[in-house]
């Protein structure tokens, strides 16, 4: 087997025996019951309020995986010395980093598609119709959380793992703010302002070309041309984010 | 033939919140030879450990130059042919013995056959006494265990060149008699091991050749028992004055007539000349402290 495939399948294994993954799909879960009670106190809005926190959930467990678990993806390597025996295998350090970047997506992709198929019990149980809409809602959340798994990583290259989980948190929350400074920039009269919101466009990734889940719910329609271009979009980021991590990295002494 | 050579390596780290340069390596020049056990000594802070992850590719040295295998330089062909255990090895806890050795094994690129992998995984497993712990998880094992599968890591690819990081470090007598036939076993069939330990004892036992590092320069790299034989050239005098013993060590020859003869002169009453049979550990520490270079 590849190296990078055995690397990813190891990294894999790890998150799956950690305990923190459970405690997370418990909350997931949580938050979906949550929701079957909460639709009990509206009248024709169980559906609705189920899709909702069904995709809050899937959200917020894709998001923390990124962020936490991938704030110590290489870090914890590093700290307990276990890359030192990696390392002098036959691989390279940026097969290292890929193959640990595989294995957590491989697992924000099993807890994501989990969480589907209790939300798809529930919407069955409620004899909501499921659209492709479903799926492309899910597909948005992987992919903005595997651009921010980019971002943990490239972070854990130069400093701690709390760090990493506040500057991660920090250009989440820019990202999904962009859209509204956008706006108000453009309605503002100050040039600096101005020039300042189109820096910060530039700079941070725009976490909202992700944001589908509303679609399911609202039955809005979306071009699959929307849905490759965020693709690349994240994509771009991700190995653009990976390429500054293996350079920092490439030279850096281990022990 | 040599399977390392190590040429002038010098390798310094920045260290405070202001950097300052700290020279670690300061020209360090050796070479290992194939199907040899070569034991690398020195003092904490000597460089050692540095020396070791130069090698390995794990630091990268500020000038010198590592040849393998007669004059490769390290790449993913040379590194398959290498193993390492490193100091207090902290390995995947979530793995289990069996599944740990064979993630390695699978990483090393070495086995096409997965039984021929699972052949030499249970054969590791017997010759290190893991093999009825082989389903339990690495956070389940002692020290002691963790130290004998990270042996059976660092052999599992059947290299030709083992770098060991102090690899007695927390075992029994016993853990540390059937590693010694272990490693013995593994330059009988024709691997070449490079260790750092502080047990002299054991290293005495087991290395037919020795490095010595002090303040990141060799000062010693030669045959175990040269170092010896050159040490016990020295001889004891004992002597006395007024009741007052002394002893005092000086080399035979010219060393030992001027200074017997600067002792009757001073009418020290010499009560014996002998010499001086001394074990490794005395001879390192005699070097160590003397700092002279062979």
């Amino acid at each position: 087997m590849n190296v990078i495939l055995l690397i990813a399948r190891n990294t894999f294994r790890e998150i799956i025996r950690d305990r923190i993954l459970y405690g997370l799909i418990v909350f997931a879960l949580g938050l979906v019951g949550v929701s079957l009670v909460l639709g009990q106190l509206t009248f024709s809005e169980q559906a609705r309020i189920s899709a909702n926190f069904g995709f809050t959930g899937a959200h917020i467990s894709a998001v923390f995986l990124a962020i936490f678990v991938g704030s110590t993806l290489v870090s914890k390597e590093i700290d307990k010395k276990t890359i030192l025996t990696i390392l002098v295998r036959p691989l390279t350090r940026v097969q290292f980093l890929i193959g640990k970047s595989l294995g957590l997506a491989a697992v924000i992709t099993v807890v994501i598609t989990g969480l589907a198929g209790v939300m798809l019990l529930i919407f069955n149980g409620l004899g909501l119709e499921v659209t492709y809409l479903f799926l492309v809602g899910l597909y948005g959340i992987f992919l903005e959380s595997f651009l921010l798994l980019g971002l943990s990583l490239f972070f854990s290259s130069f400093s701690r793992p709390i760090m990493v989980v506040c500057f991660t948190g920090g250009v989440f929350l820019i990202g999904h703010w962009l859209g509204d400074l956008k706006f108000f920039a453009s309605k503002s009269e100050s040039e600096f302002f101005m020039g300042f919101a189109n820096i910060i466009n530039i700079i941070f990734p725009n976490l909202e070309k992700f944001n589908w889940r509303s679609l399911f719910l609202y039955n809005d329609d979306i071009f699959i041309t929307e849905i490759l271009s965020a693709s690349i979009y994240s994509l771009a980021w991700f190995s653009f984010l990976v390429t500054l991590t293996a350079l920092v990295l490439r030279r850096k002494d281990f022990g | 033939m040599s399977i390392i050579q190590v040429q002038n390596l010098v390798k310094s780290y920045k260290k405070g919140f202001i950097p300052k340069k700290q020279t670690v390596l300061k020209g360090v020049s050796f070479t290992l030879q194939p199907s040899t056990i070569t034991g690398f000594l020195g003092g904490n802070g000597a460089g050692k450990t540095t020396t070791m992850k130069c090698i390995l590719g794990l630091a990268f040295p500020d000038s010198g130059q590592i040849n393998y295998f007669n004059g490769q330089s390290l790449t993913s062909e040379t590194k398959s042919r290498i193993g390492f255990l490193p100091e207090r090895p902290y390995f995947y806890d979530y793995l289990t013995g069996e599944e740990f050795l064979k993630f390695y094994g699978d990483i090393s690129g070495k086995f096409k056959k997965r039984l021929d992998l699972k052949q030499r995984i249970d054969f590791l497993l017997k010759k290190v006494d893991l093999y009825d712990s082989k389903n339990k998880t690495l956070r389940e094992y002692s020290k002691g265990m963790l130290q004998k599968i990270g042996i059976a890591q660092a052999l599992v690819h059947r290299p030709e060149f083992i770098v060991l990081d102090e690899p007695m470090a927390g075992l029994d007598p016993d853990g540390r008699y059937y590693l010694s036939e272990l490693i013995n076993e593994t330059a009988r069939e024709g691997t070449a091991i490079f260790f750092s330990s502080h047990l002299l004892y054991d290293t005495e036992k087991l290395c037919e050749n020795l490095v010595i590092l002090k303040d990141g320069v060799v000062i010693f790299e030669g045959k175990t028992e040269q170092l010896i034989s050159k040490m016990n050239s020295q001889l004891k005098i004992t002597y006395q004055k007024a009741g007052a013993k002394n002893i005092e060590m000086v080399k035979a020859g010219a060393e030992l007539t001027i200074k017997l003869s600067a002792l009757l002169k001073e009418k020290f009453e010499i009560l014996s000349v002998e010499p001086e049979l001394i074990s490794l550990e005395q001879a390192f520490i005699s070097m160590a402290m003397k700092g002279a270079k062979s």
